[in-house]
């Protein structure tokens, strides 16, 4: 679990070009959207959601489903381990 | 004012004005889907996208109609509209001639265009295309090209007016074109923001837009012509806020509209033609725009539902529908629209409905009169990517009185950036040599500058290369501004640039994925930066800038336009200035930023002739 939430970490980082960030900036249990968490916007989420598609085969079929995965990023490594084709 | 003298449509409902309006009249509608399971095969189309959608493109029918030998898809359609149009006005075409182009991607991807329906790659340059294109049609001046998302043709007509206007053309022929492909259905699918449904523009319903390739002509004159239709406001304002996302509070929709209507009456307006794009975020922030103006009691309709979204062809195309239905005492009704799915109460109408031209019937002295406003004029409006929103007021009615000041300008601070140095008000502030060494080769330029004199806004990092190299050249400018004049509240400044490859660089980053059918994975965020325009909108966000946001391709440099047109834009006196110039990105090793900031000012009557003859001020630059 700590693997992939590494992973993941180090993931969003490089595909949101979070260039001043490092992956012990990002508290796991933050929120990633609005105020107070990395401050991600509406095309970071469809970003994210490419990232899910190509690295662990998992499809979304609406960005309003990416809301509710993409809260924190200990709640995406929750979900990335339930649903992963690869 | 600029009076609309001729027009023509050619889309997969026609290739006539009038074949196209009698068909949308009669409820056709050209979009398609297209699903593999359901036979319809796209791949022949020139199309190959790994997903059904629905979409209005012409069929192999058609394109072989349309094509003219040795030109692609994109240059017979522009070629075969603007010689329609020009069959219906004899004007001359000379040195007093302009063709003004409106298209967002030019037909397609640098060297990837659809030639006879079948994508090919060719070694062209896209904006030789625009070259073939005026030169078939007889061109003698350059033309111009705006690339402006969403809003390109609706911005396209506001150039060629105020062009007319400023006396530098007695015509400006107006055309916008676009074609689909890969690249565009795929990157639209990045971002969610497509139905695989006919769209559904304003509904309860509605899940996405549908895209469409046409093109459409406008003829503008500087003469009358009885009967016509005339542009005679029109504004572009950015909301400043996302470089998608509309503003919700509809901030740049409403100044837009607020503009186009000054000294309007609301009574006289027959109609709303809104963008409608049936995208959830687009038609709420519309109605919002609409409703905050005082227009939601207004008939309001979209096309989309006939065309799907036409891209550089919408605002154009839809402003010559409306144009025709309104002559034919028509509003026409927004197909695909059932339920009113947006706040605001605003007055969606549904099915065609005949305008009635009186308001009401009033008992004078006891005698009936008639009584009332005739509806004879309406709003266009419109909306795109790079937080820029348009609107037009067009009327039957003669020519409005404008204010005699004719406005100049000066140039307060100037920046060149090159990957060899950087020159702010005429002084070397950086060069190459002090690049530092990092990873075994020298720091980007940008980078580095980013780092050593901003470095306090990390939405830096995800902008592609035009974006940031705007980004930089602005900061330096706006630096050394308030160095020199203080902080100022510059809310009413325009941003416009100007260059030749247009988002060449961001195509080839977007392209790099979705090239490999085995590792499909279109980038929606290197998606965004194939417009650009996007560049404008990162700057009005930067800096809360809500005046006109434009992109302008030219064949080449050529300071005289870019003079001109920085001039059309102080027509529109909400402008005090404005960050203007060149701004190309080809690659790390070859691009140049060459930003100016203009103040405007006015020049009452009787100064006019003073400076004009005695002050040989070399800082005034007039046009004329």
């Amino acid at each position: 679990m700590n693997e992939l939430i590494l992973e993941l970490k180090e993931e969003i980082i490089k595909v949101l070009n979070l260039e001043d960030i490092t992956p012990e900036d990002i508290d796991p249990k933050a929120p990633l959207f609005g105020a107070g968490g990395l401050g991600l916007d509406s095309i970071d989420a469809l970003e994210l959601i490419v990232l899910l598609e190509k690295r662990y085969g998992i499809r979304l079929a609406s960005a309003a489903e990416g809301k509710t995965i993409f809260t924190s990023v200990e709640n995406i490594s929750k979900y990335v381990s339930e649903n992963r084709k690869r | 004012m600029a009076t609309i003298i001729a027009d023509n449509i050619i889309s997969p409902l026609g290739n006539t004005t009038q074949a196209n309006y009698q068909a949308v009249k009669a409820g056709k509608s050209a979009l398609c889907q297209y699903d593999p399971e359901l036979g319809i095969k796209r791949e022949e189309l020139g199309i190959n996208v790994p997903f059904p959608f629905t979409a209005s493109l012409f069929t192999q029918e058609q394109i072989n109609e349309i094509s003219i030998d040795g030109y692609t898809l994109f240059e017979s359609l522009a070629i075969n509209s603007i010689r329609k149009a020009l069959e219906e006005c004899q004007i001359p075409i000379n040195e007093r001639t302009c063709l003004v182009i409106s298209s967002t991607k030019l037909g397609g991807v640098q060297g990837v265009q659809r030639v006879q329906g079948v994508q090919e790659v060719q070694g062209v340059q896209r904006v030789q295309s625009v070259q073939e294109i005026a030169h078939a049609v007889g061109i003698t001046t350059t033309p111009i090209i705006v690339c402006n998302a969403c809003i390109s043709g609706v911005s396209a007509l506001i150039l060629g007016t105020r062009l007319i206007e400023m006396q530098q053309y007695d015509y400006v022929i107006v055309c916008g074109i676009d074609v689909q492909s890969t690249f565009i259905i795929s990157g639209f699918q990045s971002l969610k923001a497509l139905s695989e449904t006919p769209c559904r523009p304003f509904d309860i319903d509605r899940t996405g837009l549908n895209l469409g390739e046409a093109a459409a002509t406008v003829i503008l004159s500087k003469d009358e012509k009885a009967g016509s239709w005339h542009i005679t406001n029109a504004a572009i304002r950015n909301d400043a806020f996302h470089i998608s996302s509309p503003s919700p509070k509809a901030d740049g929709c409403l100044m837009a509209i607020e503009t186009a209507m000054k000294g309007q009456n609301a009574t006289e307006l027959a109609l709303v033609n809104a963008h409608g794009t049936a995208t959830l975020y687009n038609d709420q922030m519309e109605a919002r725009g609409l409703s905050r103006a005082g227009l939601a009691d207004i008939p309001t309709n979209a096309l989309k539902g006939y065309y799907g979204h036409t891209m550089g062809a919408a605002g154009i195309l839809e402003t010559i529908i409306t144009i025709h239905s309104l002559d034919d005492h028509t509003i026409i009704g927004t197909k695909g629209y059932n339920e009113l799915g947006v706040s605001g109460n605003i007055n969606i109408v549904k099915e065609n409905t005949p305008i009635r031209e009186v308001q009401g019937v009033q008992e004078v002295q006891g005698v009936q009169k008639v009584q009332g406003v005739q509806k004879t004029d309406f709003l266009k409006i419109i909306s795109g990517f790079g937080g820029c929103n348009a609107a037009i007021y067009v009327s039957k009615k003669g020519p409005t009185p404008k204010s005699s000041c004719e406005r100049r300008w000066k140039t307060s601070h100037s920046i060149v950036i090159t990957p060899q140095k950087v020159v702010l008000d005429n002084e070397i502030i950086v060069t190459h040599e002090v690049l530092p060494i990092k990873e075994e080769r020298k720091e980007e330029m940008l980078t580095f500058l980013y780092k050593t004199r901003i470095n306090n806004y990390p939405k830096f990092y995800k902008m592609d290369a035009l974006a940031r190299l705007g980004f930089i050249a602005t900061e330096l400018l706006l630096q050394k501004e308030r160095e020199t004049e203080g902080e100022l509240n510059r809310q009413d400044r325009a941003v416009i640039f100007f260059n030749q490859s247009s988002s060449e660089h961001a195509d080839k980053v977007f392209l790099s994925s979705i090239s490999d059918p085995e590792n499909f994975f279109p980038s929606p965020s290197a998606f965004v930066y194939t417009l650009p325009n996007i560049v404008n909108g990162e700057i009005a966000i930067r800096n809360n800038y809500r005046g006109e946001t434009a992109f302008y391709i030219l064949p080449k440099k050529d300071d005289d336009i870019i003079r001109m047109i920085t001039q059309a834009t102080l027509l529109d006196g909400y402008h005090k200035s404005i960050i203007t110039g060149w701004l190309e990105y080809k690659s790390e090793s070859d691009f140049l930023a060459e930003l100016t900031i203009v103040i405007g000012y006015r020049l009452e009557n009787k100064q006019k002739t003073k400076i004009k003859t005695i002050v040989p001020d070399d800082s005034v630059v007039g046009i004329r």
